[in-house]
């Protein structure tokens, strides 16, 4: 996969692999409130997954693999409350 | 009873049963994978269940019987005596326990300290070996409840579907990207996901997330059996914990999914069934006269009616049939338990005894199959007790050091004869005579007119033990009289046969079902009775006059042979009606000693769906059983030669 910083936007394009998590975590913690766009991407890797569990950044998009477009994007979502 | 609890106990009930199975069978096959591995998903998945009630002790002690199966599975622990021992302990305690549920609602007050108890026993297996680290957080089933409230919404909408759920958590260790893991990928390989969770194992560092370190932990529900979920995650089996989501109502299986099991119908409405088949068989003869009708006015259209009866006749009977077959159950279920009671039945009185059974697939109606359990382990209680001796005194004798018992089932004359026969002591006819008239069970004169083979029976009488001394194991104040009693009950026969020396077989007859027989019915005492077609040779309407006293009672005559007339109403213990200007007699036997019986009226012939008598009508002398008349009252069903032999006119 390529992470790649587009202006405001870190795109995340093809599969997802375990050595993906580094740069992203590089990328959303370098720009504040920095979006991230999965459209066409993955499968995601579970690292690359966790990275964007913990840190929440706006999502973008819709991953290409039907599973991570079903299951994850909604974990995904903007949480209610705190 | 909600639901959810019953379909507890029902599926608890049977995985008790599994384990036991697979822990026996391991027993005589040490270290059998499959048998060790079905004990291991039968305590594990009943651990799971358990925890989503407050069994909490209960939850504990299997939770280290599965620890201890684990180990035994990675042979990290041996499968000894006592580790078995004690594994049994635990399924015969948590079969106690969900009894105990079942009735009160919870458990009883002593079962934390003997939950503790079999805990540390169980635990007590697993030290000198490796145990395993601190068990894994998937292990424990805390996390089940919280998952199936969430996904609630998730569960109902396919459960509308029909489909098996199973529920799963996975806790990727820490190290997994290390080591190659996506959990993610596994996940995504799982058939039939239907809700997914996943949530930090432990609070994100303030920092960020370590990008190395997996720190997930996901819950998920999958329209999947636990199985099939297996395949997928055994390369992760040790972080993941899944457990079945508990169905509140039985499920049909959707299309084309192979139903795991089969479906579960309150008893009561199979009941319903076979009564309604049977009315229907018993409606069709109506059908059959007004045939005969027909044919006096309109011949073709009688054919044509006809035809069309018999074909209904026929489906009707069929379905009369199956119906029956419904309410057949395997008598593996009432032997099921027998195996664990036998052992620690020996075990008890420090005997080697190997027990075996055979036919367990032999069916019978379920009435019988559930009243065969008391009476046969009373009956494997004695054998055990007071048949097989003493190792030492089987060596003495030249027999191997173990005794055998065997219980075996198969059909028989329309029935089912089941035979427990051990290679024991046998039962000595002189013994039994001695203690017989020590006993007081008859008079000296009578017990010694038997012959050796009617001695045997003498153990059947009330207040007869043979035991010298009352064990606890089988002198509970019940003998062999309370176990012919149970048999008769079920409408079956007690036979028992011994060689001194080489041992005893008891041999049970029993009715194989429920079944359609052609009734005569009859009015005595003002009630309606139903008698056997069989028993019935024929009958007759007399004028008064033709009914003679002879000596204390009646008698007529009938084609140059005197019977004797007795009424049936007297025998019932009912107050006969006074006798009319006609007699209405029916004659039983055929042979020389047949007997007539005077009712006071006859009402026709029948076919009824005969049921064994059940309830308070257990045990009734005289009834054969009860079936059910077209306007839903209930028909008892008369035993003519039983009511004669206690008569004494037979």
């Amino acid at each position: 996969m390529s992470v790649r910083l587009d202006g405001d936007v870190i795109r995340l394009e093809g599969p997802a692999r375990v050595e993906d998590a580094e740069p992203l975590i590089a990328l959303l913690q370098a720009g504040e409130r920095r979006a991230v766009d999965l459209d066409g991407c993955g499968p995601l890797h579970a690292a690359v997954f966790q990275v964007l569990l913990a840190l929440r950044p706006p999502i973008r998009g819709t991953p290409a693999d039907p599973f991570d477009a079903r299951w994850l994007l909604p974990l995904l979502a903007p949480q209610p409350g705190p | 009873m909600n639901e959810l609890l019953e379909q507890f106990l029902v599926e608890s009930r049977e995985l008790v049963q599994a384990a036991a199975d697979d822990l026996l069978a391991l027993e005589r096959n040490p270290g059998d994978p499959a048998r060790l591995d079905g004990a291991f998903r039968a305590v594990h998945t009943l651990k799971g269940s358990v925890a989503l009630f407050e069994l909490a002790p209960m939850g504990a002690a299997l939770h280290a019987g599965e620890d201890l199966l684990e180990a035994l599975r990675r042979g990290a622990a041996a499968p000894d005596r006592v580790a078995m021992d004690t594994l049994l302990a635990l399924v015969g305690a948590s079969e106690a326990w969900l009894e105990s549920f079942a009735a009160d609602g919870r458990l009883p007050e002593a079962a934390e300290a003997e939950g503790r108890a079999l805990e540390s026993a169980l635990r007590a297996r697993m030290s000198g070996v490796a145990a395993p680290s601190a068990p894994p957080p998937a292990a424990s089933q805390d996390w089940l409840p919280a998952l199936l409230e969430r996904e609630a919404a998730a569960i109902a909408r396919a459960r509308t579907e029909g489909q098996a759920l199973t529920a799963l958590r996975y806790a990727p260790s820490p190290d997994c990207f290390f080591l190659g893991d996506d959990p993610v990928a596994t996940l995504r390989a799982l058939p039939g996901p239907i809700a997914l969770h996943i949530a930090p194992r432990e609070p994100w560092p303030a920092d960020g997330p370590a990008p190395f370190t997996c720190n997930i932990v996901i819950e998920a529900v999958f329209a999947a059996p636990e199985a099939e979920l297996r395949k997928g995650l055994r390369l992760v089996a040790d972080q993941v914990a899944l457990a079945p989501v508990p169905v509140p109502a039985p499920a049909p299986s959707g299309p084309g999914l192979p139903a795991p099991r089969g479906l579960r119908v309150d008893a009561a409405r199979v009941d319903a069934l076979v009564d309604l088949a049977g009315e229907l068989v018993v409606a069709r003869n109506g059908l059959a006269h007004l045939v005969a009708r027909v044919g006096e006015e309109n011949p073709a259209l009688a054919r044509a009616l006809a035809e069309s009866e018999a074909g209904i006749g026929r489906l009707a009977e069929r379905m009369h049939r199956t119906a029956l077959g419904l309410r057949l159950v395997p008598l593996g279920r009432a032997f099921a338990r027998l195996p664990r009671l036998v052992r620690e039945t020996a075990g008890g009185l420090g005997k080697e005894v190997t027990f075996t059974v055979l036919g367990e697939a032999v069916e019978a109606d379920r009435t019988v199959v559930d009243g065969l359990f008391d009476p046969l382990l009373h009956l494997l209680r004695n054998a055990v007790d007071h048949g097989i001796e003493p190792t030492g005194a089987r060596e003495a004798a030249g027999k191997p050091r173990t005794g055998r018992i065997t219980l075996s089932a198969a059909r028989e004359d329309g029935g089912v004869a089941v035979t427990l026969s051990d290679d024991g002591a046998g039962m000595d006819p002189a013994r039994l005579r001695a203690v017989a008239k020590a006993r007081g069970v008859a008079d000296a004169a009578t017990i010694d007119a038997l012959d050796d083979r009617e001695a045997l029976d003498l153990v059947f009488r009330p207040g007869f033990s043979t035991a010298g001394a009352v064990t606890a194991i089988s002198g509970r104040g019940v003998g062999m009289d309370a176990v012919r009693a149970a048999v008769e009950a079920l409408g079956g026969r007690v036979t028992l046969s011994s060689i001194p020396g080489q041992g005893t077989s008891v041999r049970l007859l029993l009715p194989g079902g429920a079944a359609v027989m052609g009734v005569l019915t009859v009015r005595a005492g003002g009630e309606l009775y139903g008698i056997p077609a069989e028993t019935v040779a024929e009958t007759a309407r007399l004028p008064k006059a033709a009914i003679q006293p002879l000596g204390a009672g009646e008698a007529f005559v009938l084609r140059g042979r005197t019977l004797p007339v007795l009424r049936l109403a007297a025998l019932l213990g009912l107050e006969p009606a006074p006798r009319g200007a006609t007699a209405r007699l029916l004659v039983t036997g055929g042979g020389t000693d047949g007997v007539a019986l005077e009712v006071e009226g006859f009402g026709g012939r029948l076919d009824v769906l005969l049921r064994p008598p059940q309830g308070l009508l257990r045990g009734l002398p005289g009834l054969v059983g009860t079936a059910l008349l077209g306007d839903g009252s209930a028909l008892l069903v008369l035993d003519l030669p039983d009511l004669l032999a206690r008569a004494g006119a037979a």
